[in-house]
């Protein structure tokens, strides 16, 4: 292979890790996180999407090269010079890949531990869902009942799920946690709020004709008004 | 050499003999015996139900849904093949009735009428196969168009919800159970025996009666909109509970599942039978075109895995009409059962769906680059590779399921290791194109179109493997967007490749090249347009399987729905060029690709029986550029001067 040739290799390279970057960066893919699991979530994402680019950047940089200097001359019917592989090369395209996937294994692992992790002193809400709503309540506040989650940001939070009918799926997107909601299991759900404000909370497992419709609110709050608003009699 | 030719030549036989007259014509096999048969199986099936009910005192005597479910989805169809003659020689042979001697009068076409009944030639099964799943994929796309209108904007504009969430299921059910494995099989089935230089698979009655069982299965899918309650509406992975409590349409999906998977259990046999047993002398496994390997390790991937999805599927109806309680807690069942018994069929069943396109891509990049294929062995182990691997991984569709969570972590690994040997066959075919002369036509187009989509697929794949990214984007729209990339932009991309690829092969006249290109650059464009933006709604927030959305997304929705029109215009493209060209295309030579596999050997179309002499195989199959170098000798050196002389 020429110089020139490798030089314009790694110019579409540049280019295409360039525009694969720009896709990356100015639409926001991502909702504000309002969790701690929610940032460390992220940074599994923007890990994979940097590795992304990066594989992309090579493979696109060999495809348009090769569609670019490889086309046939008209009335051209020779064949190619008969390659028939390269060891070195094959071990190489084996080993490199093995290597990422295997580091993407490996921080995926350590985050799925840390969130799945219980924090101190967790704030233990039941969630139950049905077609279509879903309603919470409050074990540790007499067990006062809300049709929206209201939760105190910073504490942890253990979220009991319930199904009543079929299955659901309790999505926060603002918070990156999901869970299924399997009628006989009760499945738990960790989250630590990290930001004051409203988010949706979605259903996410197709559930019957009212699926689209079953959403719902959750209030994060500063731990006095939730305890305020907890504290208060049912019906207030 | 004329000696082996003159064996083989058969008596001069133009079909079968014409059908008698008056009414002996009603046992004539054929559409008129089916249409009385069917009816004839169906009021059996009444029979049976309402005599069951009734000698066990069970009320109401008459009761529609077992009717349906009995009479409707399992007696008529059985009347049905019994009518157009797809178990006459076995009953016959079966009660000891004289067989028709075996003349060969059910086998090839002779007018377009023997494409409309039980043929035993692979070639005309093929066709059968393409033209019939090409009907079910323009009745999935205009499904699509429908779920895309709705989705234009928020709110609900044209369906209700059960409307809706019938019209992607049955969408996702035809394109996958009655396009995307069919058609394969469709392809497979016109090459693979032509591949291995013999004359037919080897079962051709087998072939027809899975050829037939097909059509009963998308008929029963597409119908289920026209009873009580609408199709079926839990998707086409139809969790249970939510499925056993479904209008009446569930059981046509779940019986619809069992004729196609059927079909796909004894394509397969048939496949495995005729690979290991059918080959020309010479040809080892390691000088099979990667086409074949790929069909190979399908097969195997099919013959395991599919008893699993018909499992599935009669637990959610027994569920549904005996009460057993397999998946319902109030009687001790287990939900999550059901999701591990359908993904160990559905997730191979994505391999399914695309190793036989990686065996198009092989054949395709290798000829149109005019280089022998790259690291030849390390494709064929990369496909055994993913056939184990992609048992091992099912439960990556279940990571947000609460499934026990120990699970998650090995089921992560194995995930992200298939990206090894599905890379290994990116880059391959990368290497291949490398210094090659690469002849851009379309079935080239949509093979490097493939590689690129498929690229961007794998890709979102890894996000998808990854837990952690997992739990946030399940059951989004970053879902349907990897989904469509790799069925679309993998399955679809190569089926087009292996259509336009063979045309000239099955039809013996050329595509119209214009055409094909336009066809090309109409859909790449459409299809990205359409499905990257899915990416992003879905991180962004938006779920899947849902009529209406947050206001946010609106802009998006709109521009997806728009693209996807176009996206759906295209294939209008395809069609015309299809149909034009079967009619007034150029007569296309026996090798019009310069291509040494022996599909290519012979004339296009094929003589009735392949091979007028057996193929003698004597090299690998992509030795382009090699100085001398023979795949296979037939008829002396015929093959060889062709080459010299184009």
């Amino acid at each position: 292979m020429r110089r020139g040739s490798i030089v314009q290799l790694i110019v579409i390279g540049v280019l295409a890790g360039a525009i694969a970057s720009a896709f990356a960066l100015i639409p926001g893919w991502l909702p504000e996180p309002a969790s701690r699991e929610a940032g460390r979530i992220d940074f599994v994402f923007w890990f994979v999407t940097g590795i992304c680019i990066f594989v992309f950047s090579i493979v696109a940089a060999v495809t348009v090269f090769a569609i670019w200097k490889f086309r046939v001359k008209p009335d051209d019917d020779s064949d190619g010079p008969p390659i028939h592989g390269h060891t070195g090369l094959e071990i190489v395209w084996t080993a490199v890949p093995t290597l990422l996937v295997t580091a993407i294994a490996i921080v995926s692992a350590i985050v799925l531990a840390k969130d799945d992790a219980q924090g101190a002193d967790p704030l233990r809400v039941d969630v139950t869902a049905q077609q279509f709503f879903w309603s919470y309540r409050y074990p540790e506040f007499d067990n006062k009942e809300s049709d929206v989650l209201r939760l105190p940001v910073d504490r942890s939070i253990v979220l009991h799920l319930t199904a009543k009918d079929v299955i659901h799926s309790f999505w926060v997107p603002e918070f990156r946690q999901k869970q299924d909601v399997v009628p006989g299991l009760n499945p738990t759900l960790h989250i630590t709020p990290t930001k004051v404000g409203t988010y949706p909370v979605i259903c996410t497992e197709l559930c019957g004709l009212g699926h689209a419709l079953m959403r719902s609110r959750v209030i994060v709050m500063k731990p006095g008004a939730f305890q305020q608003w907890a504290t208060q009699k049912a019906g207030a | 050499m004329t000696t082996i030719a003159a064996e083989h030549q058969h008596p001069v036989h133009q079909g079968l003999p014409p059908p008698p007259r008056g009414w002996r014509r009603l046992l004539y096999p054929g559409f008129l015996r089916a249409a009385w048969m069917t009816p004839l199986f169906f009021g059996i099936g009444c029979g049976i139900v309402v005599l069951c009910r009734w000698w066990g005192g069970w009320h109401p005597i008459w009761f529609g849904e077992i009717i349906v479910l009995v009479a409707a989805l399992v007696s008529a169809p059985i009347g049905f093949l019994a009518g157009i003659g797809a178990f006459d020689y076995w009953a016959r042979y079966a009660v000891g009735a004289p067989t028709v001697p075996e003349d060969h009068s059910g086998h090839g076409a002779y007018s377009w009428r023997d494409y409309f009944r039980v043929n035993t030639d692979h070639k005309v099964i093929g066709m059968q196969y393409l033209v019939t799943t090409i009907i079910f994929f323009l009745i999935g796309g205009l499904l699509a168009m429908l779920v895309r209108a709705e989705l234009a904007k928020p709110g609900m504009q044209f369906f209700d919800n059960q409307t809706y969430n019938g019209l992607f299921s049955v969408h996702a059910s035809l394109m996958i159970f009655l396009f995307v494995i069919p058609a394969f099989a469709g392809l497979a089935n016109f090459v693979v025996p032509l591949m291995l230089g013999a004359p037919d698979m080897a079962f051709p009655r087998l072939n027809a009666l899975s050829y037939w069982l097909l059509p009963i299965a998308g008929i029963m899918m597409v119908s289920s909109f026209l009873v009580p309650g609408g199709a079926f509406a839990s998707g086409w992975t139809g969790y249970a509970p939510l499925s056993v409590h479904q209008p009446m349409g569930t059981i046509f999906f779940n019986m619809g599942v069992q004729w196609a998977g059927a079909s796909s259990i004894m394509t397969a046999l048939n496949f495995l039978v005729t690979i290991i047993t059918m080959r020309a002398p010479g040809m080892t496994f390691w000088r099979m075109p990667l086409l074949v390997w790929a069909n190979f390790t399908t097969s195997l991937l099919v013959v395991i895995a599919t008893p699993f999805i018909a499992g599935s599927q009669f637990f959610v109806m027994f569920d549904r009409v005996m009460h057993t309680s397999f998946f319902e807690t109030g009687g001790g069942g287990y939900p999550l059962g059901y999701q591990h018994i359908f993904w160990f069929y559905s997730h191979p069943a994505v391999y399914i769906m695309m190793l036989p396109g990686f065996g198009i891509a092989s054949e395709v990049i290798s000829t149109m680059s005019r280089k022998p294929i790259f690291g030849y062995r390390l494709m064929a182990l990369s496909l055994m590779a993913i056939l184990v691997l992609g048992f091992s991984v099912w439960a990556h569709h279940m990571f947000v399921s609460g499934m026990a969570p120990w699970l998650r972590v090995p089921m992560m690994i194995t995930t992200l290791l298939i990206a090894v040997p599905t890379g290994i066959k990116v880059f391959s075919w990368l290497a291949t194109m490398w210094e090659g002369k690469i002849h851009f036509v379309t079935p080239m187009l949509w093979a490097a179109g493939f590689v690129s989509m498929f690229v961007i697929g794998g890709l979102s794949g890894i996000y998808l493997g990854a837990v952690p990214i997992d739990i946030h984007v399940s059951d989004t729209y970053f879902v349907v967007a990897h989904i469509h990339y790799v069925l679309f932009g993998g399955s679809l991309f190569t089926i087009f490749a292996g259509i336009y690829y063979w045309f000239p092969k099955m039809t013996g006249r050329m595509y119209n090249e214009t055409l094909g290109k336009l066809h090309f650059w109409l859909t790449f464009i459409g299809f990205n347009a359409t499905f990257f933006p899915m990416h992003l709604i879905g991180t962004e927030g938006m779920p899947r399987r849902v009529s209406d959305y947050a206001p946010q997304f609106a802009h998006w929705n709109m521009f997806i729905s728009v693209a996807s029109f176009f996206l759906g215009a295209s294939t209008l493209v395809f069609l015309y060029n299809m149909i034009i060209s079967m009619r007034r295309g150029a007569p296309a030579p026996g090798n019009p690709w310069r291509a040494l596999t022996l599909e290519w050997q012979v004339t296009s179309p094929p003589p009735i029986f392949n091979f007028d002499e057996i193929p003698q195989v004597v090299g690998n199959p992509y030795e382009y550029g090699v100085p001398g170098a023979r795949h296979a000798v037939l008829n002396g050196d015929r093959a060889a001067e062709e080459v010299k002389v184009h």
